[in-house]
Order: structure tokens, then C-alpha cells, then sequence
């Protein structure tokens, strides 16, 4: 089983990972994936093995472009972990990606996690960081190999409402 | 809907270990005590109790093991892997069971060590174990505990109706002023909004410390009977009239994909639990809605329809949940000033105000007898409490819901 290490983290991801090997191997290579589904042709932002509007288990991984917009967010001013209080605060953000975006129902998106960082891959200066900002995917390569997939802040036109709690 | 169940089972008995942080013992130690007091509470001997049912995270002891303890010999028994919501789920599971004939009377319990091993906040062992799974999308960006899982939710919910961080700091006021009447709590001192405002924040913008839940170690235990069986046990028996959970939002661990992101589970179990237990939002007298954090409360109060959407921030400060209110909320103190129990000690609350016998300080509390003085250090007891419900939480997805009448 292939093994990690990231901010003192240990990371395994199994061989007979059917859900997340493929979205990381991508990442490694610098492409973000989601998962199509080959009967109905929907993305999923979640790689599961089966598709939530049709049922079928039949998939492939789809590249799409890493653009989206900050859907919500959290600051870390406080973390848990460790080997993140260097970093602290930071962002988690939750970013709806471009692709099928409001599809098939209105409330639906492909939205995943990740950091917000600036251009160093350090965390992104927390008054920089608001729902509706425009942000595009940045890959993070670790020395072993490992690929984690962030975002950062792209000058482009927000989308949607523009909030930010007051600092 | 069946509701053929209604007032046919109850809460014959309920029982905890002390609160603490620090029990120095085990979940097996604590488990087997629990359930000893709710079987004292009951008047139920070992051969009374033929079912159990448990809930747990990798954290707890299994029933095989307690049933030892006390001298029980199961005809039902099952451990659950849970948390959040759970409590009231197994309290239908239990009604199912002794429905079916699988057993009579059922234990519920939980036992954890919540801040001396698995700390319930994420550090130790949950933040040092490798990252597998639906975890790597989450803890390699430092996303790993409770109150970071839930806080997108609560962040939308802020951008879309306009709640600030400081309404929230509302609801841990009322739950400390009930906990300053509750001998049992680990946390009795009354707070005032700016102490909320002015403790450490832990995740902007959604909750400071004090917004957050007490971890604790302790166990819990209820037990479920049939009202017939329950006439001549020691208690008067208080009446389960509906139960719902765990229900789920869309999408489940990843309610994200879908939305709304600002909804909650109690959406969906709301009209359920009403229309089962045959009563409305006006017959509750007192409710026990899960405050793993503040952000958690106000979220289930506009989405069981205590209020309109996105008019928690006024329901909560309308002085409607605090003893003394229409409809007091968590009068132990709940999760953010009793303790932090997975929900039980919520549900063992509600019932004790049904039975009219709730431990606060008044000297005759346990025969019935109360001053009704909200002021610290007095009473507690909600004025002729005849309905309760109890909301829980497991995440933004899931939650149950138990509707009890006296």
C-alpha cells in the first residue's frame, strides 16, 4: 500500500482504493478529476463507486479545469492537529467547481476541499478569503511523490454574492 | 405512518456516572454503573433488563462485556456504531425489539472516555492515526474535527440570512444560567454574551471555545419498557408518543454535492416526529435540542420550525429557551455546560422534567417539590412540564427526534 507522509501526517492510500487512488494519482500527474458517470453522463464532485441520480457503477475519470468559485469557507484559527499550528490560521475552503455547477438540481455542485494558499502554497492572508471569489486549482507535489490538490485566488470577476465575516 | 406505537412504551429508568474530566477508569467501569443507576432508578432487578443496546465510536466497551458486570443475560442485544442522534434512534430500535418479541425491557447506554482517551475534539489519537479513506479529502488540509466538519453549514447560513457569530453566543447564556442550577454539571458558572465574545476563537466565523461542547468522560444509560410493564415499576413512567432518526439529508457524508448547504437534517425528521407522536409545536414544553456547539442548536431550531428560516438568531434571544420561557431549551445545560454525552443525558433531562423530579438544588427536588427560583443555585424544574422533545444531532445530515408526554 502506497504510503505518505504530508505535515507530519500519514497518509495511506490503498491499492484496492476504488474511490480515491485515481484522484490522487491525477493529481500527481497535475490534472484534477471527477468521476463521469458512463450511462447518464453526470459528474459527481464525491468519487464514488456509483452514480447518485442513475445508480450505474460504471465511471470514468473526467479532467475538468480546476476553475470554481469559494462556495464557503472556515478559518482555522485554532487546529487539532499538530503539525498545522505553524499554519494557523489558515483556510479550508469549500469551492464549487465550474463544471455543473447548479446541475441537475439547483442546489447541486461539484464541490471539494482544500486549502486556500497564495502563490508561496502558504496559506492565503485571511481577509483575502470570501465566498463567491473566483479560484483556480494549484498542486502542491510533496518529495514522496504525493500530490495535494489546492486552490488559490485567480483576478477574475466574482461569482455570485461576494460575503466575508467581518475581521 | 404506523402510530399504533403511540404511549405504548416508555423511559422506566434513566442513570449516569458522574461527569468528569479525568474518571480514571474504564468505559466498562462506567458503563456497568450507568446502567446499575437507571436500574436502581427503575427498580428493575438483573432479570429484569433482557435487551441491550449500545452506541460507540471504537471508543466504548461492548454489551458481552458489561452484561457480565451486572448479572444480565441478554435476549437482545446489539452495539451500534454511532454517535450524535443516536440516542433517540435507539429508543425506537428498542420499541422494534420488544415489538417483535426479541425481549422486554432494553438498556441504552453510552459509555466514553471522551476527554481522557478518544478525545472527542479531534486531538490525540484521531488527529495521530494515518489518513485513509473518505479522510483524504479532508484531514490532509488540517479539516478533522466536529466543529470544523459542521462549520461550512454554518457559514452559508450566515452569508444567506444575515446571522452573526454574536447571536449564537445567546444560546451557551441560557444553557449556563441552566447549568448554575445543576449540581451535576461540569461547567455551572454563568456566562454572559461577552465572555462568549471574548473567549479564544476556535474556527472563524462560526464558534469561539465557548461556543463549543465540553468534552467529557462519563456514561449514560435509559431503559425502555412497555407502559404495562412500567405500572408497577418505581417510577411513573414517561411516554414515548413519537421517535424518528437517524434521518438524513440528501447525499449523507457528502451533503455538500447536494444542499441546501444551510439545511439540516431536522428538515426532513421534523413533520415525521409531529405527525407520529400526534402533537404540535405548541404542545412542547420543553426541548432538548443538541448543542455540540451553539452554531448546532440554531441551526435545528428554524429547521424543526421552532421559527422561520434564518430567524433562529431572534428565537434564541427571545428569551423563549430559557427556564423561566415559553419553552425552555437543554435546562441540564446541555452538551455545552453539563456535559458532552452523544445526546443522552439531553434525552435523561426531559425525562426527569417530565417525571417533575429534576436534580437541582431545591431540597425536596426529588419528590417533586420545587421553588421554581431560576436565580443561581436554585431551581430548575420546568412548571408543569407535560411534553417534551428532544432533537439530535449527528452531523448537518443526520439527526432523530423523540417526542415524550408525562
Amino acid at each position: 500500500m502506497p504510503s505518505y507522509e504530508y505535515r507530519g501526517q500519514q497518509i495511506n492510500i490503498s491499492d484496492a482504493d476504488t474511490e480515491y487512488k485515481g484522484y490522487f494519482e491525477a493529481a500527481a500527474e497535475h490534472r484534477l478529476v471527477v468521476k463521469k458517470c458512463l450511462d447518464c453522463g453526470l459528474l459527481r464532485g464525491e468519487p464514488g463507486p456509483g452514480c447518485p441520480w442513475c445508480t450505474s457503477l460504471q465511471w470514468e475519470w473526467n479532467q475538468v479545469s480546476g476553475k470554481g468559485t469559494i462556495y464557503s469557507y472556515q478559518i482555522v484559527a485554532h487546529t487539532v492537529v499538530p503539525s498545522f499550528r505553524d499554519w494557523a490560521p489558515f483556510a479550508i475552503v469549500l469551492v464549487e467547481l465550474d463544471e455543473q455547477s447548479g446541475q441537475p438540481d439547483q442546489y447541486d455542485g461539484l464541490r471539494i476541499t482544500a486549502n486556500l494558499v497564495d502563490e508561496n502554497m502558504e496559506p492565503e492572508k485571511e481577509e483575502n478569503v470570501a465566498i463567491g471569489k473566483r479560484v483556480e486549482v494549484a498542486f502542491l507535489d510533496g518529495e514522496d511523490g504525493f500530490t495535494l490538490p489546492q486552490f488559490r485566488l485567480i483576478d477574475e470577476p466574482p461569482k455570485g454574492t461576494v460575503w466575508q465575516h467581518q475581521i | 405512518m404506523n402510530t399504533s406505537l403511540r404511549g405504548k412504551y416508555c423511559i422506566a429508568g434513566v442513570g449516569e456516572t458522574e461527569f468528569s474530566r479525568g474518571s480514571g477508569r474504564t468505559t466498562r467501569a462506567m458503563g456497568a454503573e450507568a446502567i446499575r443507576n437507571a436500574m436502581n432508578d427503575a427498580g428493575l432487578k438483573p432479570g429484569d433488563v433482557d435487551g441491550m443496546l449500545s452506541y460507540h465510536g471504537g471508543d466504548s466497551t461492548p454489551s458481552t462485556s458489561i452484561m457480565y458486570d451486572l448479572g444480565l443475560r441478554p435476549n437482545f442485544y446489539m452495539d451500534c456504531s454511532g454517535g450524535g442522534s443516536s440516542t433517540e434512534a435507539l429508543v425506537g430500535l428498542a420499541m422494534g425489539a420488544i415489538e417483535a418479541g426479541m425481549c422486554d425491557t432494553v438498556a441504552i447506554f453510552r459509555s466514553m472516555n471522551g476527554y481522557s482517551q478518544m478525545r472527542i475534539g479531534g486531538t490525540g489519537v484521531r488527529a495521530a492515526s494515518p489518513i485513509t479513506g473518505i479522510d483524504l479529502m479532508k484531514r490532509p488540509y488540517g479539516l478533522i474535527s466536529a466543529v470544523q466538519q459542521f462549520s461550512f453549514t454554518f457559514t452559508r447560513h450566515m452569508m444567506e440570512y444575515g446571522v452573526k457569530n454574536e447571536d449564537l453566543a445567546h444560546i451557551k447564556v441560557a444553557h449556563s444560567n441552566h447549568a448554575s442550577n445543576n449540581p451535576k454539571a461540569l461547567m455551572k458558572q454563568r456566562v454572559t454574551v461577552e465572555d462568549v465574545m471574548n473567549s479564544r476563537w476556535i474556527i472563524r466565523p462560526v464558534a469561539h471555545l465557548l461556543d463549543c461542547c465540553l468534552e467529557t468522560d462519563n456514561a449514560t444509560c435509559v431503559i425502555v419498557t412497555s407502559s404495562e410493564r412500567a405500572k408497577d415499576l418505581k417510577q411513573k413512567p414517561v411516554y414515548i408518543l413519537g421517535v424518528q432518526g437517524r434521518g438524513t439529508k440528501p447525499g449523507g457524508d457528502f451533503h455538500y454535492q447536494h444542499g441546501p448547504a444551510s439545511r439540516v437534517a431536522g428538515y426532513y425528521v421534523g413533520p415525521r416526529v409531529f405527525e407520529l407522536a400526534g402533537v404540535t409545536h405548541d404542545d412542547v414544553d420543553v426541548t432538548g435540542c443538541y448543542d455540540a456547539f451553539t452554531y448546532t442548536a440554531l441551526l435545528q431550531f428554524e429547521d424543526y420550525g421552532w421559527c422561520e428560516k434564518g430567524e433562529g438568531k431572534d428565537y434564541v434571544k427571545s428569551g423563549t429557551i430559557n427556564l423561566g420561557g415559553r419553552r425552555p431549551n437543554n435546562t441540564s445545560g446541555g452538551h455545552l455546560c453539563e456535559a458532552y454525552t452523544h445526546g443522552m443525558n439531553m434525552v435523561i433531562e426531559n425525562v426527569r422534567q417530565l417525571r417533575g423530579t429534576v436534580d437541582d438544588y431545591c431540597p425536596q427536588a426529588l419528590e417533586g417539590i420545587h421553588t421554581y427560583d431560576y436565580s443561581e443555585g436554585h431551581c430548575r424544574q420546568v412548571r408543569n412540564a407535560e411534553v417534551s422533545m428532544n432533537m439530535g444531532w449527528g452531523t448537518p445530515a443526520v439527526g432523530s427526534s423523540l417526542i415524550m408526554r408525562r
